[in-house]
């Protein structure tokens, strides 16, 4: 882990109060998750507005254990590793982030789905995921292929960005944002 | 046959599902690491249920308060089920959530216009 990198995270993002790198497993997610429970309580956060955090932090975490597990069980090289942190600036917007190495055929597959997300209006998003889920009847998928569509839905803004680490594999970094202060 | 009841973890709900009384309960969070294994035995109950040992009314309490996009999809696949069965049946469903919680509301809305055969309440608390 680069020490830099969650600088840099601190300087534009504010406080990080959660923050975990290494293997993830669904005992850890559950913990996590409790924890931002206890965070949305103590500053009294809107019930909807934390359901939106809780569900985009499970949705990422849940992502990058699972591609890591289908790695493992495919090809013993790629390390299954990820990185997820949730941090707050001082208007308490919350981001959440998460970075994993993925291989250059599913960054192909990934950006173009993530480009028309990030097109798309609040509306299409909604009505793009209630057509996936409907159309996804009797597919065993983990996800069906919603769960960026579940973040998107959720978030105020989403970013994402590929970093090549070698000629097939890259870094994968998703951020989304959360406003949590409705603006006047 | 039998009633069907799995008590609820940190990342799955409380499921009730209950002949005598034709009732179904899933209340909590639902997050499981792989939904639809975790949902099997439910989806299975309410194909035998239907199939001939259900109740002249049967009744659906969802009660959950943020749920990934897997288990999103499993509830639609439930949905389907339901919509399938409501000829033969009366069936009453009971999407119950915070009325504070605006995102439980929408996800309810969702499904009520997804399932306009269903009958579906949204029920504040």
């Amino acid at each position: 882990m680069n020490v830099d990198n969650i600088q840099s995270i601190v300087d534009e993002d504010g406080i990080i109060f959660l923050t975990y790198g290494g293997f993830l497993t669904q005992t850890l997610i559950a913990g996590m998750t409790e924890a931002l429970e206890k965070e949305a309580e103590y500053y009294d956060l809107n019930m909807g507005v934390s359901s939106n955090i809780f569900t985009i932090f499970i949705e990422l975490s849940q992502n990058v254990m699972n591609y890591s597990k289908n790695k493992i069980e495919n090809c013993k090289e790629v390390k299954s590793e990820g990185l997820i942190v949730v941090s707050k600036d001082k208007d308490m917007n919350y981001f959440i982030h998460s970075q994993n190495i993925i291989t250059k055929f599913d960054r192909e597959k990934i950006e173009p789905k993530l480009q028309e997300i990030i097109d798309s209006s609040k509306d299409d998003l909604k009505k793009k995921y209630r057509e996936l889920r409907r159309s996804g009847k009797d597919s065993h998928g983990k996800g069906g292929g919603i769960g960026f569509y579940e973040i998107a839905k959720r978030s105020d803004s989403i970013k994402y960005e590929f970093k090549e680490l070698n000629d097939d594999k890259y870094y994968f970094h998703f951020i989304s944002k959360i406003k949590t202060q409705k603006e006047d | 046959m039998e009633n069907l009841t799995i008590e609820e973890t940190k990342y799955t709900p409380s499921i009730n599902l209950n002949v005598e009384r034709g009732t179904v309960d899933i209340i909590g969070k639902s997050y499981p690491e792989n939904t639809f294994e975790f949902y099997e035995p439910v989806m299975q109950w309410l194909e035998d249920y239907f199939n001939g040992n259900a109740q002249k009314k049967t009744v659906l309490n969802f009660e959950i308060i943020y749920f990934n996009s897997s288990s999103s999809k499993l509830l639609f696949d439930l949905f389907d089920l339901l919509e399938e069965m409501r000829e033969e049946n009366l069936i009453e469903i009971n999407w119950i959530y915070d009325s504070e919680n605006e995102s439980a509301l929408e996800a309810g809305e969702d499904f009520k216009e997804d399932f306009e055969d269903l009958n579906i309440h949204l029920v504040s608390k």
